[in-house]
């Protein structure tokens, strides 16, 4: 369904002539006449009005009985009044209905000050109390969850908490248990509330019901401060508000932007913040001495030494951006390599995209930004899981599934949390053969130089039915598709074939793997890109640096925000590399790679930081200060712009702001941007100036010019390429149809995914290292029965010399033949196996650890490797 | 005493054995409406004859069955037709009866209304406590679908209609419409927020029909004698008969079936006998128990019609009439009536929630001889600030019944604030009066009698 048009309509609200949308509710649109009608239950957020709580009668002419505001859609000539007695009683009768069972405890309640039920109780409620009969009790407060605490004679039962965990993150824990006066929000048996958006619960309650352990206690309404920012800990780059006391943040709320977020965060981004004021952040430089200790040292110290080993590499340096990131210091990065020290060798992911395809991409037309899957009549979720990439993008498919109708397709190499939801069986193909699949799918399109066949013919016929049913289709696609060669090419021609350059409200979402990719990218953090994408001299992408390092051709690293060792394919080879190697780190905390590095300077975290990002559908998104920065941290913009200056290449920036002006001044399709247009929504870019704002960065004739011929469609405006496709398919093959019989072999076939927990923010963050995972191996239940392993058994599981143990899970709707491991776990990383190409792993049985050794007697027993099945067998 | 006679309708054969089989009922003419809606008539026709009949749905709301079914739009979507059989209302037991004795009048009546508002698959929704007559009504589905009266193929005209007996938990909420659809999804049983109303999207969010059992009874009737038969019974308003049931202080309690417009008092007094020992009647519930009390004085003398009870300040509802007589305790029968809906509460919304919870606690402390006067003004304005707030109609009937209570009597409910009140009634002795105050004494521990414990 594509986005509705709403006619305005004129309704009289207590005399005023208001003017809102067709099918606004009362409620919201006697707020456009600056008119407030109290509500507790209602919460567009969460779906349709429920009207529980009767807070929000008003009299509608007409009609005899109150109706409630937050369910009565606005009519032509309606005419409401929310002052008159018969409102005003009812108004009074509910809040004093509603303080019958609840406590009087607002001096110690964390609520106190910022409470919806305060507020109403004071504007809208009787002012005396009748009631004299004792409240009702429970015990209180319980552990929802081990962040959540829960406080049941506070509880106003609004079912907001029950309806977010049912109709927004389905994870369908909350349940409403009794009934009548005795009802209460609990989980099933009292089992602790664990999912990763629960902490919105905390949001949503409209009084001091639901507290989280991370807050209660630590502050008061008046002496805190809220500001806004934006999350930097995934690519959703969520809009956040902290709460600030005595310069420390205390809690992280959601800033609603429906055009980002819709209001959500998940629990990485509400509860990672203790990190910022942590005793483990590195709060001054350090470099690391004769005894191979680091010690902290001065700036200028620091900024000397750092200068001095990457002077000696020269034009063999190289940098490595990741992490938070911003915009302004992946451009100062690139600068430093490209102008001081006249090398070319940068990158900001593991997975090397073809630098003349992602200009391809990026045009605006192809694109497709997160509101669209509102109004999407298809979504495809392809070679990504969101939930672990980009959490809130996750709760935004399932809204668009659930209350938009879209017909919701996956089709990954591992098992998909959407997965429950898909309209077709979901599709799994095996780990690297992604572009076997796309290129199958844009056969059936129709994509010209794509056969309409293969092993994956019959399910790419299926989804090509239902995304070509639809106008309006979004993909949503990981970026770990560069990594199968030619998968984004026909991910490119499928979004051709399906006209999606000629449509508004379809397109393509790629979910990178960190945060800012987009805008690194976008600020010339490319091995073959600079600027706004434009052709420069191409230099080592992030496995050839680490291939240099570990062989001398690199002489030097600069690390902004970067963990390869942990967060990289092949994390035991970049270990090898950064060890022999000089390396400058820009870090908040020690990490896996710090502990390599010769020259450590601190990074600030996103709460301190001046800057901006851009969210992967074009968004440009600044980033403020909300606390000073711990003791003797600086700004990186500044560390840089110094590192630069030393090794004899001054950059006059005054601020942040001027360094984002710059950047701005050679990305041509960012334009002139000021902060304040920017403001605190974000911008765009691809809507600040439609048609015109498309023109690849310094270079001129495009990035594809030299791939694809002089007349690269990427020079020509948005308007004329609807002619005709932009590029044809060149003639090589499109793209591998399996992976070559060598790497068949035996063994299962390796994939890996980046666990939402097994990261840096949760080790670092004392409220979530309850989350952090420890290895497993994903198997699917014929193989591991094949291998005689059941769910839950300690393995080794080997490729190619190395290994790591894992516990056996044994997971639905694998494909046989397909083993996962989790990158990033704290020991057992699955990216010492998990090098980027394809692997064949082997499997033993470990004895269990310790306790009842009697399992397998002597313990190690070799499982005999299984066959690749057949193709089709799925 | 003025002679009373029933009209019977749905109760023709009500006390021929065996009518629960399909074979007897038959005999006795049933089905041949059926046949009729399905082979001589069109489902249009059919639905025109139930609008004209001005059939007022039996389960309390008494709104007009036809119009009700008109509702639904036409078209190809699925489309349901639920059977309200969650009777539930305390002095409410005519439905039983129906359903007990007369299972095909109903299945009968379901599958023509099912043709006339093109719905296909249909479901009984019956209280959980109502074993035997699930049982029943099991076996006499079973007995339709083998004589082709259910199915794929209703008697051979292509038409599908398929019925389910499902079984409530026990919750009366689940009597309200909207609460019995979520209930039946297989949901927790609370009650949606209206509109849309269930005609436009109501079961797995379908079109849907819901009726109460006595209502689908009429349905073969009116079918098979016409509309202009059938409004030849009762009022111009309120037209066919009422199976009415009689309970409380009276010597004859039970069903009767009688034409709408009967004077009350040869209800009470003629067809269930009057109270014993010709007591005064002091008041009684014309409409089960969520109906606002009559005292004897103006309600014996009405018209026993939905038009008449709406004129006295009350209503027809379900049509249970619960006598009480001069020895009442009006205030112990006010919380008697107060627990039962406090129990009951979903607690969706906020006014039934805890305006039920707050009006027991307050009832409590008047029966101990521990309230204040400002106690019963309070009472009094909470039933009036829950009439007209709620979600459903639960928390107004409790609060129509306590309010009408506490205007019609409020000097005993002031005695009450004085001396308390120790029991429904002063009767003692020995038998059933025993029973009786072993019973309360249960209850005055905590025990809830009419919800059957918890």
């Amino acid at each position: 369904m594509s986005q509705p048009i709403r006619n305005a309509v004129t309704l009289v609200v207590d005399g005023r002539e208001v003017v809102a949308p067709e099918g606004t509710m009362v409620v919201d649109a006697a707020k456009m006449g600056d008119i407030e009608i109290p509500v507790f239950c209602y919460e567009p957020k969460l779906g349709d009005p429920v009207g529980a709580c009767r807070m929000c009668l008003v009299e509608i002419e007409g009609i005899p009985k109150l109706q409630t505001a937050c369910s009565t859609p606005v009519r032509d000539g309606m005419v409401v009044y929310t002052q008159t007695d018969q409102v005003k009683q009812a108004q009074n009768a509910v809040v004093e209905f509603l303080l019958v069972n609840h406590p009087l405890d607002c001096p110690v309640c964390d609520k106190g000050g910022e409470c919806p039920l305060q507020d109403i109780a004071m504007g809208w409620g009787p002012g005396k109390s009748r009631m004299t009969d004792p409240k009702r009790h429970f015990q209180k407060p319980l552990e929802l969850s081990p962040l959540v605490a829960i406080d049941r004679e506070r509880c106003i039962l609004c079912y907001r908490c029950v309806r977010f965990s049912q109709e927004v993150a389905e994870d369908e824990q909350l349940q409403l248990h009794e009934r009548g006066d005795r009802s209460f929000v609990g989980t099933f048996d009292d089992r602790p509330y664990i999912a990763p958006f629960h902490g919105n619960i905390i949001e949503l309650c409209p009084v001091g019901a639901l507290t989280t352990y991370t807050y209660r206690f630590r502050a008061r309404p008046w002496d805190i401060e809220q500001a806004g920012s934006v999350c930097t800990l995934c690519p959703s780059q969520c809009n956040v508000a902290f709460t600030v006391r005595d310069e420390r943040v205390m809690r992280v709320l959601a800033r609603d932007n429906h055009a980002v977020d819709d209001g959500w965060l998940c629990d990485k981004g509400r509860f990672g913040f203790q990190m910022f004021a942590s005793e483990e952040r590195i709060t001054e430089p350090m470099m690391r001495g004769g005894g191979g200790e680091l010690s902290p040292v001065s700036w200028e110290q620091a900024i000397e030494a750092a200068a001095a080993g990457l002077r000696r590499a020269g034009a063999s340096a190289a940098a490595l951006a990741g992490g938070g990131t911003g915009n302004e210091e992946g451009y100062l990065a690139q600068r430093i390599m490209r102008e001081a020290l006249g090398s070319p060798n940068i990158d900001c992911s593991p997975n090397s995209p073809d630098p003349a395809l992602l200009a391809e991409l990026a045009r605006p037309e192809l694109g497709a930004k997160v509101a669209d899957l509102d109004y999407a009549g298809a979504i495809l979720v392809l070679g990504t899981d969101p939930l672990h990439e980009m959490p809130i993008l996750d709760l935004r498919i399932r809204k668009a599934a659930r209350r938009g109708g879209a017909r919701l397709l996956v089709a990954t190499e591992r098992p998909n949390a959407l997965d429950g939801g898909a309209v077709v069986d979901p599709v799994r193909f095996a780990p690297g053969e992604s572009a076997a699949f796309i290129s199958a799918l844009a056969g059936a399109l129709g994509a010209p130089g794509y056969e309409d066949g293969g092993s994956y013919a019959k399910q790419a016929a299926e989804i090509a039915a239902a995304l070509s049913s639809v106008p309006d289709p979004v993909i949503v696609w990981g970026e770990r598709l560069w990594r199968d060669q030619g998968a984004a090419r026909a991910l490119h021609d499928l979004a051709r074939a399906l006209e999606m350059h000629q449509r508004i409200g379809t397109g393509l979402l790629e979910v990178p793997e960190g945060a800012n990719t987009r805008g690194l990218r976008e600020a010339g953090m490319l091995p073959a890109g600079g600027p706004g994408l434009g052709p420069v001299a191409a230099g080592r992408d992030a496995a050839a640096i680490r291939d240099g390092l570990a062989g001398g051709e690199v002489g030097a690293l600069l690390l902004l925000g970067a963990d390869p060792v942990r967060e990289y394919p092949g994390g035991g080879a970049w270990k090898q590399a950064l060890s022999s190697s000089f390396v400058v780190s820009f870090a908040l905390t020690e990490d896996e790679s710090t502990a390599h590095a010769n020259v450590v300077f601190p990074a600030e975290s996103h709460a301190e930081k001046e800057g901006t990002v851009t969210h992967p559908d074009g968004r440009i998104q600044r980033v403020r200060p909300n606390v000073p920065h711990p003791r003797d941290v600086r700004p990186t913009w500044w560390a840089l712009t110094e590192i630069s200056r030393a090794l004899g290449n001054p950059l006059t920036f005054g601020t942040a702001e001027d360094v984002f002006a710059a950047l701005c001044a050679e990305v041509p399709f960012y334009g002139e941007t000021a902060y304040e247009e920017i403001g605190g929504q974000g911008l765009r870019w691809q809507e600040r100036d439609p048609g015109e704002s498309w023109v690849p960065g310094r270079g001129g004739g495009g990035p594809g010019a030299a791939a694809y011929g002089a007349d690269s469609a990427a020079t020509r405006p948005p308007s004329e390429s609807g002619s005709g496709p932009a590029y044809a398919p060149t003639a090589a093959t499109p793209g591998p149809r399996s992976e070559s019989e060598e790497a068949r072999g035996s063994g299962l076939a390796l994939g890996s995914y980046r666990d939402l927990w097994a990261s840096e923010v949760t080790r670092r963050n004392p409220s979530l290292r309850f989350l952090m995972p420890t290895q497993r191996l994903e198997l699917a239940a014929k193989d591991a029965k094949e291998l005689g392993l059941e769910d839950g058994d300690p393995v080794t599981v080997s490729a190619g010399g190395v290994s790591v143990e894992a516990r056996v899970s044994v997971k639905e709707r694998m494909r046989p033949g397909a083993a996962f491991l989790i990158e990033g776990t704290e020991s057992d990383n699955g990216n010492v196996l998990a090098t980027g190409s394809p692997q064949r792993i082997s499997v033993e049985k470990r004895a269990e650890p310790e306790s009842n050794g009697s399992g397998n007697g002597n313990g190690r027993v070799k499982i005999v490797e299984t066959p690749m099945p057949a193709e089709g067998a799925v | 005493m003025a002679a009373a006679a029933e009209t019977r309708m749905l109760f023709r054969n009500i006390d021929e054995p065996r009518l629960a089989s399909i074979r007897t009922y038959k005999r006795l003419g049933g089905y041949r409406a059926v046949q009729k809606a399905f082979k001589e008539m069109a489902p249009e026709q059919v639905l025109k004859e139930l609008d004209d009949s001005g059939l007022r749905g039996r389960g309390g709301a008494g709104f007009s069955m036809g119009k009700k079914a008109s509702f639904l739009p036409r078209g190809d979507m699925d489309k349901y037709l639920c059977c309200n059989a969650d009777e539930s209302e305390p002095g409410a037991f005519k439905d039983r009866e129906l359903m007990q004795k007369n299972p095909h009048q109903l299945i009968e009546g379901i599958i023509i209304a099912a043709r006339a508002a093109g719905a296909n698959r249909c479901f009984i929704f019956i209280r959980g406590e109502y074993d035997l007559q699930g049982d029943i009504l099991d076996k006499a589905v079973e007995e339709a679908y083998d004589a082709g009266l259910l199915g794929s193929d209703v008697l051979g005209s292509g038409e599908q209609v398929e019925l389910v007996v499902h079984r409530g938990a026990g919750a009366y909420i689940c009597g309200e419409e909207t609460a019995l659809l979520d209930s039946l999804e297989g949901k927790r049983g609370n009650p949606r927020l209206k509109p849309p109303f269930p005609a436009v999207q109501g079961l797995y969010g379908g079109p849907t029909l819901i009726n109460n059992v006595e209502t689908l009874s009429n349905v073969p009737h009116i079918i098979s004698s016409g509309a202009e038969w059938f409004k030849s019974f009762g009022t111009e308003e309120s037209p066919g008969t009422k199976v009415v049931s009689v309970s409380g202080d009276v010597r004859r309690p039970g069903n009767y079936e009688v034409e709408l417009g009967i004077q009350t008092r040869k209800l009470i007094n003629g067809l269930a006998g009057g109270t014993v020992g010709r007591r005064k009647v002091k008041c009684f519930f014309p409409g089960g128990s969520s109906s606002p009390v009559l005292t004897g004085e103006e309600g014996l003398d009405l018209p026993y019609s939905f038009e008449a009870m709406a004129e006295a300040g009350s209503m027809l509802g379900s049509g249970s009439i619960i006598v009480c007589d001069e020895r009442t305790s009006i205030v112990q029968l006010a919380l008697r009536t107060a627990r039962f809906y406090h129990h009951e509460s979903c607690g969706k919304c906020t006014p039934c929630r805890e305006g039920t919870n707050w009006t027991v606690k307050m009832l409590e402390r008047m029966v101990r001889g521990e309230a204040t006067p400002i106690d019963l003004d309070t009472v009094a304005s909470v039933q009036t600030n829950i009439i007209g707030h709620c979600l459903c109609v639960l928390g107004d009937s409790m609060a129509a019944p306590v309010g009408s209570m506490v205007e019609k009597f409020r000097p005993e409910f002031e005695q009450a604030l004085e001396r308390g009140v120790p029991s429904l009634n002063d009767r003692g002795g020995a038998g059933r009066g025993a029973q009786r105050k072993g019973r309360e004494a249960r209850e005055e521990a905590g025990h809830l009698s009419m919800a059957g414990g918890r």
